[in-house]
This record gives structure tokens, C-alpha cells and sequence, in this order.
């Protein structure tokens, strides 16, 4: 192919000429003879008469590499050669401009929720710390997770479980020093893992300096937190309560005002109507950012702001007796939650994060919490707008809600609860447990895991997972004198211990949390010595090795990680949805049996599936593999079945309000690219 | 008719030519020998060492050194370190190139000191694999890094690069094949353009200093207590940035005057190198930290980000021209290795004709080319091209012990530059550690196949260079007659 490219000169002497290399060598040669002498000519006459032979000098090679024979191939292939270079290069440029965006680390994994305290202990003090993080890395990288959240760390009085926090530039002695955290990252980043911090930007720990310049009347401080004139003996400027219950003001003694606190007393408000601390709050960020850290988890956003003008919030009985309002759940909280100016600071901050996002392959993510529960339009706010970017998403807690009702309808219910409010072209996310909920394994029961989990790895959009979800963890039971939770100590019922037992690694000791001695902060769950990682790692059928298939599987497959999502089916037990992509003729159909029964799901009406369909991966790992007839898909309780089938064609056209679609790009095989479309 | 009646009697009519020439008018051109022209003058050869030497590893992953010498300290010593010991080592390579001047690099001194069966076998090594593989590698990362700034957050797809190192390896190979002249032009532009965006990193980092940002730079060597096995690494990862130093002996025949030009250009050349990636580094520091140097998964692209903001994009462009660059200077002495070896009879003998119009070895530049096409089509090479790593340095060190063979067998060549016999020797152990150390590190099987690869040109040798079988020319008569007619290349003629 290349051969005629270079050495078919004469085209290139001749460009602007025009005249084909057979004019040029016509040209140069009598040209030639005229400067030689008659012993030169002599010689050229003998060349005529010889045949070329391997290694002919140049005279015989000009004789005969004129011909046709030899100078078509040889032009034909230079011309080859130039379009295959000139294709070569727009294919290229055509293929980069038909590249859709690609997908972000957060887009891609799964996040991994891990509960500091309950993760694993390094130094044998019976609470989890940072280097416990670094020595279970593999932990990650054996469940294919890129992005890992980790609880707060700062430097705290712990009077809610670090939520206090008395210096945000510091970390917590129980947990580490600097130096561990900055070597975690290191082998986090070396290890291709991303680490997302709590921040905790409504209040501070009342040790916090701040505050004790604040409450001392520090000019500089005195407006950092919300102070407000009140009765020292009857301190309630208006009815608003605690998130803990109980009023929301404290009296001080050393201001002689009542300070606004939205949680603990502990916890006090800053009051981020002064610049002042917005500035603070956003040289903390920096301060993270510039040491790496890749996301914030944005705590308790909506608590940020509250209205100027202090007044009573109505409420919700109305007929109940004002001393009586107690409890979060009395009052709407129209006036300290969502108040206006809440998403210009959180737009401030991502702008600040933007700025370090600029930096190769060091995006910086952020995801906001927000309960709003039925309010979902005020959740989808902090998606931000399509011109100002905000979170990347807010974390959807409605999964949370499964339990209440464990049927295929339901829970079709609560998931078009966010794919129908979701702002188009934003990113789904899911997840059924935090260290604030109880684990769903205990609250929806241990039947449905393994379902559970395997609907979070193949909805749309990013899974959470709360530590120990991979292998089925359940609550613990906390006797009064085991807790050490303050909102447990304030009502037994409302306390977050159990949800927070020791992470079970293994059969040994503590379930391998701590391996140097017999504490723990926390009773682990008897249960250890079966539902604990090194058991499951061996055992295929396992919810762990189910969770390694699906997070493997997610990372995979274009169809899983972006591809449609397609309601097909839901009745009292199953519910079932389809995942493909435009081009792709590999696709999946889920099937998961919500219910308290057996189910034989009738596919038949949709046309676009085959009629013979084979179990990729079932929950009962017995059914892997098993050919099913689409007229009867037959799934035990708690059941579920990813089905991968092969199709040419796709069910979203012909059905676009069953279906939805983020960062949608269409799949080209005979070049194994993505395309806009 | 046989060969030698032919060059006779085109002997006899090249004077007879030149005699001519003398009666005709001034203005006609005279007509060249049919050989590779002296094209390369110090410049061009100044550029040709500096722009294949500086590819992208110093703007994208200058990390290895740092992160086995633990602190900025030792880093920067070890950088400088490396740049005296290719000085040391271009050193010999260029009182080996003025003494023996025939293009060709090792090749040429290998068969003067150990005759030709050594020779051959680096010229098989390196002309089959090592040549065309790091000239695959660098346009694939040539297209890597041109694709990626539209692939923010992941890595561009594989028909994206593929195609566009194809394309560049087409158009290097193009140039090379019009003109000597066109590819060296090329060469010293791209190489200023380095050179420009190293001066901006360099410049800029130097701002950061004068507003004090030595935070990094200070107390750099705490913290440190490397062990001899972490230095070595870090000595073995410098070098590597430094590999290139022996551009020019590939191309000796090239080179006009090359008693005077080859020393100065590798006198020049390589410190510049030196200083150039000392003082990136220390630009680096001043707005990076140690651990976030060894995090980025672009070192430049990231203090551009940080020092440069609104004009960052001008890292990532340059340090495309950079790569450019160094797959043209790879391509241009690569090619120049199979020409000799034709040119002896180690490889087939068209590979040695050069095109009568242009006069560029232009069969054994599509012969690269095309073997570097097929080294681009696998997916990963990279980590097949790394076991072979442990060859290059073998060669290296056969070559200064070429040096000090030669020093006692042919004592009457005239040297015109003449090194201490101590600096072959500590390239020599240089070497050897250095073919050891990755191997004790990590042995492999990998190395042993590599080693057996090596060793089986032999049984290419024996038949077809040793034994010259019958039935071998016969096959390739026809095939190099059309060839020759097709490409319009003739042997080189002799010039003396």
C-alpha cells in the first residue's frame, strides 16, 4: 500500500503544474542527455538494450520505471495512500464530534457509604479509624466500587457522632492524625478509588472557637451565629424545634441571648446571612480540595438558612397547645427550611469546586442532603439548572420508604417518584439505608436482600450503599446502657446505634473490626459468625458474590451504566423494567418479585422481547441459566432475575412514556463507539 | 552480466558526468550522487537529539524518579544525576561515532569490535522490535494525548486513536521519504516548540518562586532515607527520560563535518536537556506537592491548570507538537538502522536503496512504517514493548565495551575525540545494572521469551546471511527488480 507514496515524486514536482509524473520524466530525460557527453550517450544506449535486473543502477531504473506497468500501480497506490490518511483523519474528527459526554467516576460506580466509626479498627480502641479504611481498600476494589464516602472525621466533641464539629481544618485523634488521612487519600487516588467527605456547613460544635468568640461578643463573631434577645428563663423567642425534639433555642448565659440550633444544643447555627461566614464555610472547602479530597457530601443543606424574621412556624394540628409543640413532626417548617438564598450558597460552593474540576481527570462531586420527603420538586432544586450547576444530585431517600409496603407496585411507585420529577438530562441515584435509617435487611426483612440490592445495581443512575448492605447486614438490638447515640439516649425508639454495629469481615474476634482487643463502641451482630465478608468471598451463591456480579455487570454493560430504562411490568408481587441501548442488541430485562408470594409474570404483550428468554443471574443462584418462556416467568418472594436477551428491536421508541433516559448516546458496533443522537 | 562490470561502467560515466559539468554553464545544477546527502548540519542535529530525547514523559508522568527517591531533593539531584551520565554515555557514543563514520548507530561499532554476527543480531532486535515499537508508541500517545482534551474523564475511544496514530505514522513516514531536508525542518520546528512551552513552565514556575511559593522546595530532603535498591530504581526511570542520547550516530553519513558537529550537538543538546528537565521539575514544585506530582494523571496539564488558568490549553497543545516531534525523530534515525543493515547484507537489500529523485532511504522508511503500523493494531503493546526494555540496555552496554575493545584492537584509528576509558567503563556497569535490576526485581518469564526472540534470528542468519542460499536470491531477484522499478530506488552509489 505505502510503497508508491514517496517515491512517486514527479506528482509532487509538478502540483502546481498540473502535468502527471509521465510528462515529467518525459521532461527530465532529454533534458538529462543533453548534459551529457557522447560517452554518455553511448552508455544510455547500451541501458536500452539491457533487461533491469535486482540492484539496476539508476539510468536503467529511469528506462523503465516509466512504464505503464510500473507507474500506475505506483500512482494508484500514493493516491491510496493519501486517502487513507485523509479518511483516517476524518474519521477521527467525525468520531470525536459524535462523542457524547462521557460518563464522571460518580457516574460510573457505585458510592460506598463508609460509617467511620464502624469500619474497621486499625489501633484497637474499639472505634473504626482512618487507617482501618486504608487496610480494607481491597475491600473496594473486590466489589468493582470507584467512589467511597466516608462519615465526618473533624475534630469534634462527638456529642452527635462527629455531626459537632469544633475545627474543620482538623481531624479527630479517635480517627487519626493529618498525616493518616493525607496517606489514605494517596492510596485511595493510587488505587483509582475516589474519597468523598462529609461537610457539615448548618452549625458547628458549640466548642467550636467561633461560638466562644461569638458568645463572648467578639465584634468580629458576634454575628456567626443566629442570636436572638430572649427570656433567660423561659427561652423560646418563637415555637420552632429541634430536629432531636424539644426547642430550638438555648439560653446563654455568658451573651445573655438565645442562639438558634437546628439540631443539638451543642450545635448551634451559623448564621450564614453574614459574609463573613460564607467566606469561612468556603475556605474550609478550599482547604479540602486543595488536599485532594474529590467530593463533598453537602449534610443537612436544607437546614442552612432560616427567615430573618423569626416568626412562629404554623402547625400542623392546630388545635394542639403551643407549649405541647415538641417534636420536629408538630410544626411545617416553612420558616428554617428551604429558605431563599439556601441554593445560592450551595451554587457559591460548586462554583468553588468547579474551579478545581478543571484540573485533569479530578472532578469534583457533589451531592446534597436534603429530607423532603413528599416535597420532591424542593429536592430536585438541588439539581441546579440547566445554565447553574449545583449538586450532582441530591440523594433520593424515597427507597427508604420500601418497607412500608413490599410489593412490585409500590415500588414502581417510589421509583417514578424520581424518574418522573427528575429534571431532564440529570442523574438518578438511589439507596435504602444511611447510618441515619435502619438497615433495610432488618426493616424490609431478610427475604429481600438479595432483591434489594440487585434493583439498586440496575436502576438508572448512581447506587449507594450503606456499609455491610453488601452482605446483608441487620440491625443490632442496643440495651439503654450499650447507647451512644444522644438522639437514642433522648428516646430510645428514635436511637441510630443499631444501624451502626461494627462492619462484619469475618468469623474471628469482634467479626475482624478490631483484631487486637475485645472492644467494641458498638455490640457486633451475633449473627457474624455466618453474614460476614471472608465467609461470603468463598461462597458463590452468597449476597456479596451477587453484589461483585452486579457491580461488575453495571461497569460492563453500555445498556446497564446509560442506557434506556423502560417500565415493562408491576403487579402486587413483581416489578419489572427493561435497560437497552440505542444500537445495542444486548439488553436486559429485570424481573424482581416484591411481594409475599410466588409470581408467574406474563411478558407476552411486549413484542420487542423474545420469546425465549434465559436467566443471566437469578437471587437463587440455582435459576442462573435457566430458559424461561416470556408467557411465564415464574419468581419465588423475594426473587429476582436479571435476563439478557438479544433483540434487533428496541422497546423505547414505540413506548417513550414508559421510558426514560440520562446522558442518552447511541451505540455504534462496527466501531464499538458511542454517538450523540 | 554481472554487478561489477555495471558499477564500472557507471563509475566511469559519474566522472565522466562531473567532467562535463565543468564545461557546461554555471547556472545548471550539479547533478548529486545518488547517495544520502549531508543535510544535517549542528542545529538540525542539536534538534534532532533534544526533540527525540524530550518527548511527553516530562509534561505528563515525570513521577517514577520522585517517587523512589521520596522527596523533592533527592529527585532533583537524580534528575541532574541521569544528565550527566547520558552526557557520559553520548560521550563515547560520539568518540565512537567520529572515529567509525557510518551511520547506523551500535551497529556499526558492534561489527567493528565483535564482528558481524552481534551486529546482527541488534540490528534484527532492534530493526523488528524496538525501532517501530517506540515509534508506535509515541504517535500512539501522540493521539492519545491529541484526542483526549474531548474526552474530559475518560479515555478516547480506541478507533480514535488507533486511527489517528495510523495517520501520523503515514504522514511522518511521508515527509521522510520527500526530503531529508523537509523531515529535518520539521524536526527543529517541533523542537523549538518544546522547547517554547518547557521555557513558559519554566518561566512560570520561576514566578511562583519570586511570590515564594517554596514551601515545597524547602527542607527537601526530609524525610528521606531511600535505600540503595530505591535510588537504582529511580536512577533506571531517570535514564529512561534521557533515552536518545545516540540520535545522531544513527545518522553519522548525514551529518556534515561530523568530527566537529556530532560532539558539539551532543555537548549541547544533551545538557540542555538536563537543565530543562531539572528546572521543570523545580516549576512543578512550586504549586504542586510531592504526593499530588505523584497523583496527577498529567503533571503539566495540572500546574498549567493552576499557574497558567486562561491560557492552560496551550500545555496540552504543545505537549502534542512535543510528542509529534519525537515520533518524526524516532521515525528519521529509525529508518536509518535498516538501511545499513541492507547495506551489509544483514537484511534484504532493497532495504539499503535509496529513491533516485529524492534521495531518502525511502524503502527503509515504508518498511518501518509499515512494521510500525502493525505494532499500533494490538491493543495494550505497551507491556510487551517493557520486557524489551532490558535489550536496549544490553545493547548500550555492549557499546561502550565496543569502545574499550576497540581502544586496544584498533589502535590506529584516528579519534578525534577521545573520552577517558573510565566513562565507557561506567556505562558499562551502569548497564549491566540496569538490564539486571528490572529482572531481579520482578523476574518474569516474559524476559526469557524475549531472550529466545532475540537469539532466533539466528536462525534467520545462518541460511540466508552465512550460508547465502541459493534458492533465497533467487526468490528475491524478481521481487527487488519490481520493487526497485516501482519505488524508483537504486542502490547507493560510492562516493570516495
Amino acid at each position: 500500500m505505502e510503497l508508491g507514496e514517496c517515491t512517486r515524486n514527479p506528482g509532487y514536482q509538478d502540483v502546481d503544474g498540473g502535468g502527471s509524473a509521465a510528462d515529467t520524466v518525459n521532461h527530465e530525460e532529454p533534458e538529462e542527455r543533453r548534459d551529457t557527453t557522447a560517452l554518455k550517450l553511448d552508455a544510455d544506449a547500451e541501458y536500452t538494450q539491457m533487461k533491469p535486473y535486482a540492484g539496476m543502477p539508476k539510468e536503467l531504473v529511469l528506462l523503465h520505471s516509466s512504464k505503464a506497468r510500473y507507474r500506475v500501480p505506483r500512482e494508484i497506490m500514493f493516491w491510496l495512500m493519501v486517502a487513507c490518511t485523509l479518511v483516517m483523519v476524518a474519521l477521527t474528527v467525525t468520531v470525536i464530534a459524535l462523542s457524547p459526554q462521557c460518563l464522571k467516576w460518580w457516574q460510573v460506580s457505585p458510592v460506598y457509604q463508609v460509617y467511620l466509626r464502624s469500619f474497621r479498627d486499625s489501633d484497637g480502641d474499639g472505634v473504626g479509624d482512618l487507617k482501618g479504611i486504608q487496610e480494607q481498600l481491597d475491600h473496594f476494589q473486590y466489589l468493582n466500587i470507584k467512589s467511597v464516602w466516608v462519615s465526618p472525621f473533624y475534630h469534634s466533641p462527638m456529642r452527635d457522632s462527629g455531626y459537632d464539629v469544633e475545627d474543620f481544618r482538623a481531624i479527630h485523634p479517635l480517627f487519626g492524625t493529618m498525616q493518616d488521612f493525607e496517606e489514605l487519600l494517596a492510596q485511595m487516588h493510587n488505587k483509582g478509588l475516589k474519597l468523598i467527605m462529609d461537610f457539615i456547613p448548618n452549625h458547628t460544635s458549640d466548642r467550636h472557637r467561633w461560638f466562644n468568640l461569638s458568645r463572648t461578643g467578639d465584634p468580629h463573631y458576634k454575628d456567626y451565629y443566629v442570636w436572638t434577645d430572649c427570656n433567660g428563663s423561659a427561652p423560646r423567642p418563637n415555637n420552632w424545634v429541634s430536629v432531636f425534639g424539644k426547642s430550638a433555642w438555648t439560653y446563654d448565659e455568658v451573651r445573655g441571648q438565645c442562639y438558634l440550633h437546628q439540631f443539638l444544643k451543642e450545635q448551634p447555627d451559623l448564621n450564614f446571612r453574614n459574609p463573613h461566614v460564607r467566606k469561612e464555610m468556603t475556605d474550609i472547602i478550599r482547604f479540602w480540595l486543595e488536599k485532594g479530597v474529590d467530593g463533598f457530601r453537602m449534610g443537612a443543606v436544607k437546614h442552612l438558612m432560616e427567615a430573618a424574621h423569626l416568626r412562629d412556624e404554623p402547625q400542623v394540628d392546630p388545635n394542639k397547645a403551643p407549649e405541647s409543640v415538641a417534636s420536629e413532626w408538630d410544626l411545617h417548617h416553612d420558616y428554617t427550611t428551604s429558605q431563599l438564598g439556601l441554593h445560592d450558597l450551595l451554587r457559591e460552593w460548586r462554583a468553588e469546586m468547579d474551579v478545581f474540576s478543571r484540573e485533569p481527570g479530578r472532578y469534583r462531586f457533589m451531592v446534597s442532603e436534603s429530607y423532603d420527603y413528599h416535597e420532591v420538586d424542593k429536592t430536585m432544586m438541588y439539581y441546579g439548572t440547566p445554565l447553574v450547576k449545583e449538586s450532582d444530585f441530591p440523594f433520593n431517600f424515597h427507597l427508604l420508604d420500601l418497607p412500608q409496603n413490599t410489593s412490585g407496585s409500590w415500588v414502581k411507585h417510589l421509583v417514578q417518584l424520581w424518574m418522573a420529577n427528575m429534571p431532564r438530562g440529570q442523574w438518578a441515584n438511589w439507596l435504602v439505608g444511611n447510618h441515619d435509617k435502619p438497615r433495610i435487611a432488618s426493616s424490609a426483612g431478610q427475604t429481600y436482600i438479595r432483591v434489594i440490592n440487585m434493583l439498586l445495581l440496575t436502576l438508572p443512575g448512581t447506587p449507594t450503599t450503606y456499609y455491610g448492605e453488601e452482605i446483608g447486614m441487620e440491625n443490632i438490638n442496643v440495651t439503654d446502657s450499650q447507647t451512644q447515640d444522644p438522639a437514642g439516649k433522648y428516646n430510645a425508639s428514635a436511637s441510630r446505634d443499631p444501624q451502626r454495629s461494627p462492619m462484619q469481615w469475618s468469623g474471628d474476634m469482634n467479626a475482624g473490626f478490631n483484631n487486637k482487643t475485645n472492644i467494641t463502641w458498638l455490640p457486633v451482630h451475633p449473627n457474624y459468625t455466618s453474614i460476614n465478608v471472608e465467609a461470603q468471598r468463598e461462597d458463590e451463591g452468597s449476597v456479596l458474590a451477587q453484589y461483585r456480579f452486579l457491580s461488575a455487570l453495571r461497569q460492563s454493560e453500555l445498556a446497564l451504566q446509560r442506557g434506556w430504562f423502560c417500565y415493562v411490568h408491576a403487579d402486587a408481587s413483581v416489578f419489572s423494567y427493561l435497560r437497552e441501548l440505542d444500537g445495542l442488541n444486548r439488553a436486559f430485562l429485570m424481573v424482581l418479585n416484591f411481594g409475599k408470594e410466588s409470581a408467574v409474570t406474563d411478558l407476552s404483550s411486549v413484542r420487542e422481547l423474545p420469546d425465549q428468554l434465559k436467566v443471566l443471574k437469578s437471587t437463587n443462584q440455582v435459576n442462573d441459566g435457566k430458559a424461561l418462556q416470556k408467557s411465564g416467568i415464574p419468581t419465588e418472594a423475594g426473587e429476582s432475575l436479571v435476563i439478557q436477551y438479544s433483540t434487533s428491536t428496541r422497546f423505547n421508541p414505540n413506548h417513550p412514556e414508559q421510558c426514560y433516559v440520562s446522558e442518552k448516546a447511541c451505540y455504534l458496533s462496527a466501531m464499538d463507539i458511542l454517538y450523540k443522537c | 552480466m554481472d554487478e561489477g562490470s555495471i558499477r564500472r561502467r557507471k563509475e566511469s560515466q559519474t566522472g565522466s558526468t562531473a567532467h562535463s559539468l565543468d564545461c557546461q554553464t554555471k547556472d545548471k545544477q550539479p547533478v548529486k550522487a545518488t547517495v544520502l546527502q549531508k543535510d544535517i548540519g549542528l542545529l538540525s542535529g542539536i534538534c534532532l537529539i533534544v526533540g527525540t530525547m524530550i518527548g511527553s514523559g516530562i509534561f505528563i508522568s515525570p513521577k517514577a524518579v520522585l517517587l523512589y527517591s521520596g522527596a523533592v531533593g533527592p529527585c532533583l539531584l537524580i534528575w541532574a544525576a541521569c544528565g550527566v551520565l547520558a552526557t557520559l554515555g553520548a560521550l563515547c557514543y560520539a568518540e565512537l561515532g567520529t572515529m567509525i563514520t557510518k551511520s547506523g548507530g551500535e551497529y556499526s561499532y558492534l561489527t567493528e569490535a565483535f564482528g558481524p554476527l552481534l551486529a546482527y543480531l541488534y540490528s534484527w532486535t532492534s530493526i523488528m522490535v524496538l525501532k517501530p515499537s517506540s515509534f508506535a508508541i509515541i504517535t500512539l500517545s501522540f493521539a492519545e494525548y491529541a484526542a483526549t482534551p474531548f474526552y474530559p474523564g475518560c479515555t478516547p475511544p480506541l478507533v480514535v486513536t488507533k486511527c489517528l496514530s495510523a495517520a501520523a505514522i503515514i504522514v511522518i513516514v511521508a515527509v521522510n521519504c520527500l526530503s531529508v531536508k523537509l523531515a529535518s525542518y520539521l524536526q527543529n520546528f517541533l523542537t523549538v516548540a518544546k522547547l517554547f512551552i518547557i521555557l513558559v513552565i519554566v518561566v512560570a514556575g520561576m514566578v511562583m518562586l519570586a511570590r515564594g511559593n517554596t514551601e515545597n522546595l524547602s527542607n527537601t530532603f526530609d524525610g528521606t532515607s531511600p535505600s540503595i535498591g530505591a535510588i537504582g530504581l529511580a536512577f533506571y526511570n531517570g535514564l529512561w527520560a534521557y533515552d536518545g542520547w545516540n540520535q545522531l550516530n544513527f545518522i553519522t553519513e548525514e551529518l556534515k563535518n561530523p568530527s566537529r558537529n556530532m560532539p558539539l550537538a551532543i555537548l549541547i543538546g544533551i545538557p540542555l536537556v538536563s537543565v530543562s528537565y531539572v528546572l521543570v521539575n523545580v516549576a512543578y514544585f512550586t504549586v504542586m506537592t510531592t504526593t499530588e506530582v505523584l497523583l496527577s494523571p498529567a503533571v503539566a496539564m495540572t500546574f498549567g491548570d493552576r499557574v497558567l488558568y486562561p491560557l492552560s490549553w496551550i500545555v496540552p497543545l504543545f505537549v502534542v507538537f512535543s510528542t509529534f516531534g519525537s515520533a518524526n525523530g524516532s521515525c528519521f534515525t529509525g529508518s536509518r538502522l535498516a538501511y545499513v543493515a541492507g547495506r551489509e547484507g544483514h537484511m534484504i537489500k532493497i532495504l539499503s536503496y535509496i529513491s533516485l529523485k529524492r534521495y531518502t532511504p525511502s524503502p527503509a522508511l515504508i518498511f518501518n512504517g509499515i512494521l510500525t503500523i502493525f505494532y499500533i493494531i494490538p491493543a495494550d503493546i505497551n507491556t510487551l514493548i517493557n520486557y524489551f526494555s532490558f535489550a536496549q540496555w544490553v545493547f548500550y552496554g555492549l557499546t561502550a565495551l565496543a569502545l574499550i575493545v576497540l581502544r586496544f584492537t584498533r589502535k590506529e584509528l584516528h579519534r578525534p575525540v577521545k573520552v577517558p576509558i573510565v566513562i565507557p567503563g561506567l556505562i558499562v556497569l551502569v548497564s549491566c545494572y540496569l538490564v539486571l535490576a528490572p529482572i531481579i526485581d520482578k523476574p518474569e518469564l516474559e524476559y526469557l521469551y524475549c531472550t529466545i526472540f532475540i537469539f532466533s534470528g539466528l536462525l534467520l542468519y545462518y541460511p540466508f546471511v552465512h550460508r547465502k542460499v541459493n534458492w533465497a536470491r533467487k526468490l528475491m531477484r524478481p521481487i527487488t527488480m519490481h520493487l526497485q522499478l516501482l519505488m524508483e530506488v537504486v542502490p547507493p552509489e560510492k562516493t570516495e
